[in-house]
């Protein structure tokens, strides 16, 4: 009998860290036309409309970035955070708490607000978004309770006091009752980029975000000791690099990032307040994290594919009339080996007899 | 002739650039007791859990009563007999000691008629323990109880036990001691892992000597005396030092007085009342197997563990309480034992070790690195001390261990000598030695002297 | 850059003054106007009613993903419908489990500019974000369930569901022993909150002392969290269930309990084949089949239709065989009765839970105030909020 066991490397393999994500690309493929031919559907014009059709037109374009900037913001955020260990599963709910808080700024002002009501929301969306993060982090220094669940539980706590502002006090007077904010004032949304298109100004602070967690991370001696704590936790302690200020850091450049995240997305292409405002962006923003190994860069690549997923599968869905499981399945797959085939880097696969 | 109850010949086990157990063999009688005895890392670990199925070897073989077998796991292993009590527990806490002793059994879940077998067992060998308490309420003497009634519960031929008396006060070390002899004298063969000699001399017939991997020796306990067998756990050679004489300083730079503290970890040592001190210009080594504390007072005195203020003192000012950063800015520095993981981070090039210790001189400037000077600080080190490496980039992990070391030293002493007198006191540690290293800030003690007070393991 | 900032200007500005619009016009404007307004629009669409030899296409955006039973199971049975009616003259494209107005939006867009020229949603969701691409799109019809905003090529279908859930609401109260029944929603909006009502009207109509505790799930779909709360109503006394949402796990959590059910949406009788008592279902297939031949044949008007048991876009299910025939015969009076408006389920007198009136003895709650329902009746247990 032949066995199959994983043996760590001594030095983490450099050929894999390239190959890795094309082997997982190759095996997505393989095993997805597998199951289109299973299924009975065309498995070449199922990839050209999950990789290539969305982006043929303009309109795709300003999609694809527009739906990729929250992700890779919260990504920056919450990659802070993991490089040092800290995990902040809570983004979801900062990125509530950020909409709220610059929410209740636009709501406030309504028509005719000053011209500095937008740079007041992001600055409100920040510290909506840090001020939900501080609570992990101070129960984490405090009472050495763990980020991971508080932070997760807390998401829940965001969204049924989102639920139960748009439900009550803040409530449309003229919207039929129906739980949602009053439409925003123009001045307190991003303005588009491009006539008839969603894309708009708030893709720069993305970008500005970028840069700077790229700095933060690869050139800041902060970044160096968080870094240092997440994979050498004993040299660390050994240099005396203090944890809880990673902790704090961690938490606080998340909640910022998702904050500012989530008065975007309602400042953008929502426009108002409503019971759920993130299609589960806190949530995916740890996966594209993780399929961006924690650097910048490839945060914005993981993004991009992401929400290329996003798009790609519901292009499927309309151009081949396939349901949502399926192509929900796929992107799955293609996920579970991207993030598989990263332990290549890190073991060998060695065939044994016994 | 009767066969051996275990008998391992030739037995090797290989991990990546590690050879945990060169060519091992070995046999254990029935009735008698063996001592597998070395330091941390010798191997003993790697050989239990292959006498135990938990690890296969790559070459060798076992013999149980004279036949061939292959452990595929520790259910053939239990299978033929033996049986295991490991150092960490594995007992589930928010049950009862009678189901998680049935958790372990194959056959029927009678909890009724087990408790009464585990009630009769522990009369029998004197092990009380109550079958329907919950294991979250047992202190880790009772603990270990329900580990070995429930080897014993499958009726073992062969019981071996890793470092059983590293959580039991001296009391209960007697009274599980006593329980084991009693086994012996029923004919089940015991091998007891250890590094502690006394309990050695007390207990076993035998002992295998291990170290680095390799078997030293198979001896007989009452022909050797506790130094043989401390020499060769550690090596016969002791380096020859040639004694350059120094000037101490008239006050000590550090001083540790009355130091006791208890460990957070529960496997750890507990430290009680130790003094000493350390001049200017003078080397002082602390000797003892690896195990007795070491660790735990090194990390009190780099300030990784926090203990009272005026326990610890650096040039008359107590800093017990005080951060690993502070007692560095006092000069305080620590070549740490653990070179990749504790002193080094293993995937960072040697410009970015540097900045572990030493952000001085511009390394750091509003909070961005300066790549080039850290660069710079790293080729210093590497000439000045002549590490071996393919330049600053290099990755920590790709130095063999001796240049890593002279890195971190270079790193720790401070390469320039404007930084050398910076560095009042100096702490190295080696693995069961005394730490010398050559150093270009102070002058060398060689020996060492005796430390007052009192290291020791207890409950 | 100069030139975009201005041009983005105006095409906010005019963003906002339609919006306003569209919110300020009330559906019953919007009624009474339609028939000058479709005029204007097929007058305005003789481009589209030139082309309608060719194939309309017709794209429907499902709120969930597509089930077996439930909301996105009927209206998928409606978008298959207009295959059935229409054949080879349309072709129908569906995406489902889209929820959020973000996505809607792009999904909508997506349709819109690959030659849909009417695209149903199916979620008051939809409603924000179609509104937008309604704007933009002037030439593609917009139609969606249960929204709000209306503009000349965007209208909304409705169903009175409180017409079936009074009738369901007489049988619980007939077959209830504690008089007290549960109530599950989805989210605490009116086309949710004003059927929770009915189903009680109905109860007390037939047994004055029903009561009725009420929860809300802020979500359509998520079974788990359904049958959970089916279970604590259940241990609560109550003994009939009654779930608005998107699964049918409170009603199997209603047959696993051995307590009646009420099913919605869909028949839901193979999930509790001997507990659910009945199901208010609804069938959109009029309405769609409708608006496809009205756009193909260049005739459609925006409406806000809003539909009962006499159209048939409400329809009770067959009742449970154990129900005895006297009863049967009480349902089937009432039923005649609602179709013929001589039984209006929101007739006075109807205090709140605060007891006060809020409809008068011998008055009944207008139209408007119906699909604005945000207050629970007497005898309702709980809050209408999430």
């Amino acid at each position: 009998m032949i066995k199959v066991h994983l043996e760590r490397r001594l030095v983490p393999s450099t050929i894999m860290v390239i190959g890795a994500p094309v082997l997982a690309l190759a095996a997505t493929i393989g095993l997805g036309t597998i199951l289109f031919l299973g299924l009975g559907i065309d498995p070449l014009a199922t990839l050209y409309q999950f990789f290539w059709a969305p982006l043929t037109t303009p309109n795709g374009l300003s999609e694809w970035l527009l739906k990729a900037s929250p992700l890779i913001l919260i990504a920056l955020g919450l990659s802070v955070g993991f490089r040092a260990n800290v995990w902040n599963i809570g983004a979801e709910g900062m990125f509530i708490m950020g909409a709220i808080a610059a929410g209740l700024l636009a709501i406030h002002f309504g028509e005719g607000a000053p011209v500095w009501l937008l740079p007041a929301m992001v600055a409100a969306g920040a510290l909506g978004g840090m001020a939900w993060a501080a609570i992990p982090a101070f129960l984490r220094i405090w009472a050495n309770a763990s980020e991971i669940l508080v932070s997760l539980m807390l998401n829940y706590v965001a969204q049924l006091f989102l639920a139960f502002l748009v439900n009550g006090p803040l409530r449309d007077p003229d919207g039929f009752n129906y739980p949602q904010s009053p439409l925003y004032d123009p001045s307190a949304m991003f303005s588009p980029l491009f006539d008839e298109m969603r894309l708009n100004s708030s893709i720069f602070i993305t970008i500005g975000a970028v840069a700077v967690t790229w700095i933060f991370l690869e050139r800041s001696f902060l970044g160096f000791q968080m870094t240092v704590g997440g994979i050498a936790p004993v040299a660390a302690r050994y240099a005396g690099f203090s944890q809880a200020r990673a902790i704090w850091t961690g938490l606080l450049a998340g909640g910022a990032a998702a904050g500012i995240a989530g008065m975007m997305e309602v400042s953008g292409p929502l426009g108002q307040l409503t019971p759920v405002i993130s299609p589960g962006y806190g949530y995916v923003a740890i996966i594209v994290a993780f399929i961006g190994r924690l650097n910048a860069f490839g945060i914005v690549v993981g993004g991009l594919l992401l929400s290329l997923l996003y798009m790609g599968g519901e292009s499927v869905q309309i151009a081949l009339n396939i349901p949502s499981a399926i192509t929900r399945t796929f992107q799955g797959m293609l996920l579970f080996f991207l993030l598989a085939a990263d332990v290549l880097i890190h073991y060998r696969i060695r065939l044994g007899r016994t | 002739m009767t066969a051996p109850r275990l008998e391992l010949r030739g037995i090797s086990k290989r991990y990546p650039g590690v050879i945990a157990n060169d060519s091992i063999s070995l046999s254990v009688m029935p009735g008698e007791i063996r001592a597998i005895l070395g330091e941390n890392g010798a191997g003993k670990s790697t050989l239990t859990k292959m006498i135990y199925g938990a690890v296969t070897p790559d070459s060798g073989s076992v013999l149980i009563d004279g036949q061939p077998v292959t452990i595929r796991n520790p259910g053939v292993a239990r299978s033929l007999g033996i049986g295991m009590v490991y150092q960490h527990f594995s007992l589930f806490e928010s049950i009862s000691v009678v189901e998680n002793i049935a958790l372990a059994l194959d056959g029927p879940f009678d909890l009724r008629a087990l408790g009464a077998e585990v009630s009769a067992l522990s009369a029998r060998y004197g092990l009380p323990v109550e079958p329907r308490q919950l294991v979250h309420n047992l202190s880790v003497g009772e603990r270990q109880r329900v580990e070995i009634i429930r080897c014993l519960l499958q009726k073992p031929k062969l019981l071996i036990l890793d470092e059983p008396t590293s959580v039991l006060d001296p009391k209960a070390v007697e009274h599980l001691f006593e329980v084991l002899r009693v086994l012996a004298r029923e004919g089940v063969s015991i091998l007891y892992i250890s590094h502690k000699m006394a309990e050695i001399h007390a207990l076993c017939d035998t002992a295998t000597i291990l170290r680095g991997g390799r078997l030293v020796d198979n001896v007989a306990v009452a022909d050797v005396t506790t130094s043989d067998l401390a020499r060769m756990m550690v090596g016969a050679s002791i380096p020859v030092i040639s004694r350059i004489p120094s000037i101490c300083s008239p006050k000590p730079h550090l001083e540790v007085i009355g130091l006791s503290q208890t460990s957070a970890d529960p496997y750890g040592t507990t430290l009680s009342n130790i003094s000493l001190s350390v001049s200017g210009g003078e080397i002082l080594g602390i000797a003892g197997v690896s195990g007795n504390g070491q660790q735990e007072l090194l990390s009190l005195l780099s300030g990784e563990v926090l203990t009272d203020s005026q326990f610890i003192w650096i040039d008359q000012q107590p800093v017990g309480d005080m951060s690993v950063a502070t007692r560095r800015q006092r000069g305080l520095t620590f070549v740490p034992e653990e070179r990749l993981g504790r002193g080094a981070v293993p995937s960072m090039s040697l410009a970015q070790n540097t900045l572990l210790t030493d952000q001085t001189d511009g390394g750091v400037e509003f909070g961005l690195i300066k790549r080039s000077i850290i660069k710079g600080k790293a080729q210093h080190i590497i000439d000045a001390f002549d590490v071996r490496c393919f330049g600053v980039d290099a990755l920590a992990q790709t130095l063999s261990g001796g240049n890593l070391q002279k890195f971190i030293v270079g790193r720790e002493l401070g390469a320039g000598p404007k930084s050398a007198d910076r560095c009042p006191a100096y702490m190295g540690c080696r693995c069961g030695r005394c730490g010398l290293y050559p150093s270009k800030a102070c002058g060398s003690e060689p020996g060492g002297r005796r430390c007052p007070g009192d290291i020791r393991r207890t409950g | 850059m100069k030139t975009v900032r201005a041009a983005l200007v105006v095409a906010r500005g005019n963003d906002r003054g339609i919006m306003t619009m569209a919110q300020g016009i009330s559906r019953r404007d919007i009624v009474r106007q339609a028939a000058g307004a479709g005029m204007l629009i097929s007058a305005s669409g003789m481009g589209i009613n030139a082309r309608a030899a060719e194939v309309l296409k017709v794209g429907v955006v499902f709120v969930s993903p597509i089930t077996e039973v439930g909301w996105t199971a009927q209206h998928r049975q409606a978008a298959d419908a207009i295959k059935a009616a229409l054949g080879d003259q349309v072709v129908v494209d569906v995406i489902d489990d889209i929820f959020q107005p973000q996505d809607a939006e792009r999904v909508f867009r997506g349709f819109a500019t690959s030659g849909h020229k009417l695209i149903f949603g199916t979620s008051f969701s939809h409603g924000a974000p179609m509104a937008k691409v309604a704007q933009q799109f002037p030439k593609v019809i917009f139609n969606d369930c249960a929204g709000v905003k209306h503009g000349p090529n965007l209208g909304s279908f409705e169903a009175k569901y409180y017409e079936a859930g009074f009738l369901a609401g007489v049988v619980a109260g007939k077959m209830t022993k504690t008089g007290k029944l549960g109530f599950l929603g989805g989210f605490p909006i009116p086309d949710i909150i004003g059927p929770g009502n009915s189903i009680l009207l109905g109860a007390q109509s037939v047994r004055p002392d029903s009561t009725c505790k009420v929860l809300f799930m802020n979500s359509w779909s998520d079974p788990g969290k359904e049958k959970e709360g089916a279970r604590a109503l259940i241990a609560q006394g109550c003994d009939v269930i009654c779930a608005m949402t998107d699964s049918p796990a409170a009603v199997q959590a209603a047959e696993e309990a051995g307590v009646w059910a009420i099913g919605y949406a869909s028949d839901m009788k193979k999930f509790a084949p001997t507990r659910q008592l009945t199901s208010m279902v609804v069938d959109w297939s009029s309405v769609y089949v409708q608006d496809a031949r009205d756009v193909a044949a260049g005739t459609w008007v925006s409406k806000a239709r809003w539909e009962g048991l006499k159209e048939g876009v409400v329809k009770l299910a067959p009742l449970v065989s154990t129900i005895p025939e006297d009863i049967r015969a009480l349902v089937r009076k009432k039923e005649d009765e609602i179709k013929a408006g001589t039984l209006l389920p929101y007739a006075g007198e109807i205090r709140d839970q605060d007891g006060k009136i809020r409809v008068p003895k011998g008055g009944v709650l207008g139209d408007d105030d119906v699909r604005a329902m945000n207050w629970l009746i007497a005898g309702m247990v709980g809050q209408a909020k999430g």
